[in-house]
């Protein structure tokens, strides 16, 4: 047998009119955990669905513990051999029990019925396997955190003897304690002698875990190796193809007149007495834990949520914002967090979806649309942002995410808008393209639009803001100056929840 | 203390509380009818009020099904109808009562079948799949006598019994038809609850993808809730059939939407992955129950019809806003 468990050479794998995977290799060790590296659309979860059985390959060699796989391969057989897959998306039946989803498909059956207390005892054991002592096996799925969720995946993949687990960008859900607790299970695993493909675009948190890389760029192999011989900037030029020298630009742009004021805004028990001010010319950032508040704070902001009580005054004026509607007509606007479900209508074209908030600009009196400004609208912002798509006329859905991103800022920069919001705006999107929003935000800077930028990643908080507001517990706890502040000193603010835990 | 931990566990079963809450419905409906005419409640109306329940139950607990996999089967009346003309048409033409029965459900279920091809391996959106099934059934049902209804099925032992098996007979206060379709309910309820085949029924309508990647195979658990419709349908049409001693084109018009709302009145949710086959029971008497007390009432149709629609649209629009309330509780 040969010393690794997953052996892949010359893979190739072409969909209608792409070529997604060009002459591939892979090779895991027992007992190791190797990050497979790539932006999106290098091919990577591809990759990983043909070890899994998922899709099938054109041709190319395939060994799993020294089994040499000749034709195709499904995902039950897969799953045989012992590799298991835990999907991007969570991929949970959301109504069932977590006992219930660790055995679908392969359910125990004892005197003709369904052997519940059997499959609960043994959903129970595997998890305090995990070291997961807590988790009834009765609770439904849908009602446990991301993090819980996904700790039920891992078990379940678990539960059929997994010797090689390919966990397909896990953390990019879950909060920082639960990234902690997934690292230690990923440890757990580790030691039991399990081998490990972790994909992850948060370059940052490789270190914790991974051993060993592969990069893939364009459905092609580029490199592989120890993790130790890398560095960040070699590893991320593998990626990208190019130096990018600086991750996190920021233009500095002298501060100017203030544009917003919240004044003691209160919207439920995730938004408690918010205020603060933005500036022109300068980027905002909010800090602080998963649940912390700030998604709340700026949807009741933008009039998506009911706020209770509070001042909202743009360059000087009080608004009153009920919903959406009136935020957006008097200049402020959202990007929300989760770009497919609430950023854009992912069936529409990226004409529709860029004429949507606009359609008061574009349509004459009588309602109808004036294709003529239409036109211009799309053209001014697909050459202000260079999105890259087929045409104005192809589906939202089908870009990339950081190309979808831009479609979301273009809706918004076709208006005279005062302060661009943004949550999230990086989520799921790989590094160059990161880069490219980052332009974008200084852009809107130098416009003199103030920018609001919500984030969960600390390096791209401290890397991009001028000014960065921590939040904790529906209160507003510090505001530090990224340049000369610490990591340590934003988690001391994000922690403190202090008098108002109650 | 035991008792409130154990209550406490029973209505923590995902779903029970919205079945509660249907029976909770039957009850407050039969109050309020009984104020209305006091006959409601008399031993007279409430026995062959037991009778009326069962087509509309057999329907409920097919589409019942079909929608906890997150689809819908709009074949239902057509098949009833089908079952109806198919098995009065053998009985009248000669052949054996027991063989034109059997013949009958052989060809709903081949129903079935195609509407399981249809959505299940050719990904037809069910709306549409069921839509063709349900016109061609339609027309089935019309040609099998050369598009009239049949004449009495007689009474010939064989008839008189299938008359009074699914209709007229009863023992004590309680009519066979009763029986026979607890007993359907009984074995497919088990089959939802404590079966493979009734946890994937669940797993596609939660979540088809995630159930395809764990193993279950999508195709045939579509197609057996699709067979389990038809043969509900097959079973309301023979009642309709021996209720009314002939077959009838018009029969089983529309009650593939009867199904629905006693479906949905009973706390099982359209978009699929849940709900419990028990609650049907109480979404079926409520349909039944506002057709007779309004009845009893002196409600004129037309009224009777729109009382019907506006409580339906009631019932569920309370359970969703019931559910939405917790909901929001649980992310505070």
């Amino acid at each position: 047998m040969s010393e690794y468990v997953v052996l892949m050479e010359h893979i190739t794998k072409t969909f209608p009119g792409v070529k997604a995977l060009d002459d591939v290799q892979l090779h895991l060790k027992t007992g190791e955990v190797m990050a497979l590296l790539g932006e999106n659309g290098a091919g990577k979860s591809t990759l990983m669905k043909i070890l899994s059985g998922v899709y099938t390959r054109d041709s190319g060699k395939m060994e799993i513990f020294g089994q040499d796989i000749v034709g195709d391969l499904n995902t039950k057989q897969a799953q045989d051999l012992g590799v298991a897959i835990i999907h991007q998306e969570l991929n949970m039946c959301q109504h069932l029990t977590v006992a219930n989803n660790m055995f679908l498909g392969r359910e125990l059956i004892k005197n003709g019925r369904l052997d519940t207390k059997e499959m609960n005892r043994q959903a129970q054991e595997q998890l305090a396997k995990l070291g997961i002592m807590d988790l009834d096996p009765n609770a439904t799925v849908g009602d446990l955190p991301v993090g819980r969720q996904q700790m039920v995946e891992i078990a379940k993949a678990l539960l059929i003897n997994a010797k090689v687990l390919i966990m397909d960008e896990p953390s990019s859900s879950l909060s920082n304690a639960e990234i902690t607790e997934m690292f230690r299970i990923v440890h757990e695993l580790k030691a039991m002698g399990t081998a490990i493909v972790y994909i992850s675009h948060r370059l940052q948190e490789l270190h914790n875990i991974v051993d060993s890389v592969t990069i893939m760029r364009d459905g092609k192999y580029i490199t592989e190796g120890k993790f130790k011989d890398f560095t960040m900037e070699e590893i991320i030029a593998n990626m990208v193809g190019r130096e990018i020298t600086n991750q996190f630009p920021r233009d500095q742009v002298a501060r100017g007149k203030k544009i917003l004021e919240i004044k003691n805004l209160n919207a439920g028990r995730m938004v408690r007495d918010v205020s603060f001010d933005l500036y022109e010319g300068e980027v905002l950032g909010f800090s602080g834990l998963v649940g912390a508040g700030r998604t709340e704070t700026m949807r009741a902001i933008f009039g998506a949520d009911v706020k209770e009580s509070g001042e909202i005054i743009l360059d000087g004026k009080k608004l009153t914002i009920r919903k959406p509607d009136d935020a957006i007509r008097q200049g402020i606007v959202l990007a929300p967090e989760d770009r497919k479900k609430e950023g854009l209508c992912t069936k529409l074209s990226i004409r529709d979806n860029i004429a949507l908030p606009n359609l008061d600009l574009i349509c004459n009196s009588t309602g109808k649309i004036n294709k003529k400004i239409e036109d211009e609208m799309i053209e001014k912002g697909k050459n202000s942002l260079t999105i890259k798509m087929p045409g104005p006329d192809s589906q939202a859905g089908s870009l990339s995410g950081g190309n979808q991103q831009k479609v979301v800022v273009a809706k918004w920069l076709a208006r005279e808008s005062r302060v661009v919001i943004f949550d999230e705006p990086t989520r799921g999107i790989d590094v160059a393209a990161k880069v490219e929003i980052y332009q974008i935000i200084n852009t809107l800077k130098k416009r003199g639009i103030g920018v609001i930028i919500v984030s969960s990643e600390m390096p791209e908080v401290m890397g991009i803001s001028d000014r960065v507001i921590v939040m904790c517990n529906g209160k507003v706890t510090g505001e530090v100056d990224p340049r000369t502040v610490s990591e340590e000193e934003i988690m001391t603010y994000a922690t403190q929840f202090g008098e108002n835990a109650s | 203390m035991e008792k409130k931990n154990s209550f406490h566990k029973f209505m923590s079963i995902p779903g029970m509380a919205s079945v509660l809450t249907a029976f909770v419905g039957v009850v407050i409906l039969m109050i309020i009818f009984t104020f209305m005419n006091p006959n409601f409640i008399s031993q007279r109306n409430l026995v062959p009020l037991s009778r009326s329940i069962c087509p509309y139950l057999l329907v409920g607990i097919g589409q019942g099904i079909v929608c906890i996999t997150g689809n819908i089967d709009l074949s239902i009346g057509s098949v009833l109808g089908m079952s109806a003309m198919i098995s009065a048409t053998l009985i009248c033409n000669g052949v054996n009562p027991i063989l034109a029965l059997v013949i009958t459900i052989i060809a709903c279920l081949a129903v079935g079948v195609v509407n399981g091809v249809l959505v299940g391996k050719f990904k037809l959106p069910p709306f549409i799949g069921t839509l063709g099934t349900m016109t061609i059934c339609r027309g089935l049902a019309e040609i099998v006598n050369g598009n009239y209804n049949t004449g009495d099925i007689g009474t010939s032992g064989m008839a008189t019994a299938i008359r009074d098996i699914f209709y007229y007979g009863k023992v004590g206060f309680i009519y066979y038809g009763v029986i026979v379709s607890l007993i359907i309910w009984f074995v497919f309820n088990y089959i939802m609850n404590y079966t493979r085949t009734g946890r994937h029924i669940y797993a596609i309508g939660s979540n088809v993808d995630a159930a395809r990647l764990s193993g279950v195979d999508v195709f045939k658990t579509t197609t057996v809730a699709y067979l389990i419709s038809a043969f509900c349908s097959c079973i309301a049409g023979f009642i309709t059939m021996a209720a009314a001693g002939m077959g009838s084109m018009q029969a089983g018009l529309s009650y593939e939407m009867y199904g629905v709302a006693a479906a949905v009145i009973g706390g099982i949710s359209t978009l699929g992955g849940s709900g419990l086959l028990v609650g049907t029971i109480a979404g079926a008497s409520v349909w039944a129950i506002l057709q007779n007390g309004l009845t009893l009432a002196n409600v004129p149709v037309a009224i009777r019809n729109i009382v019907i629609g506006v409580i339906v649209v009631a019932c569920v629009l309370l359970d969703i806003m019931r559910r939405n309330g917790v909901k929001l509780g649980k992310k505070k």
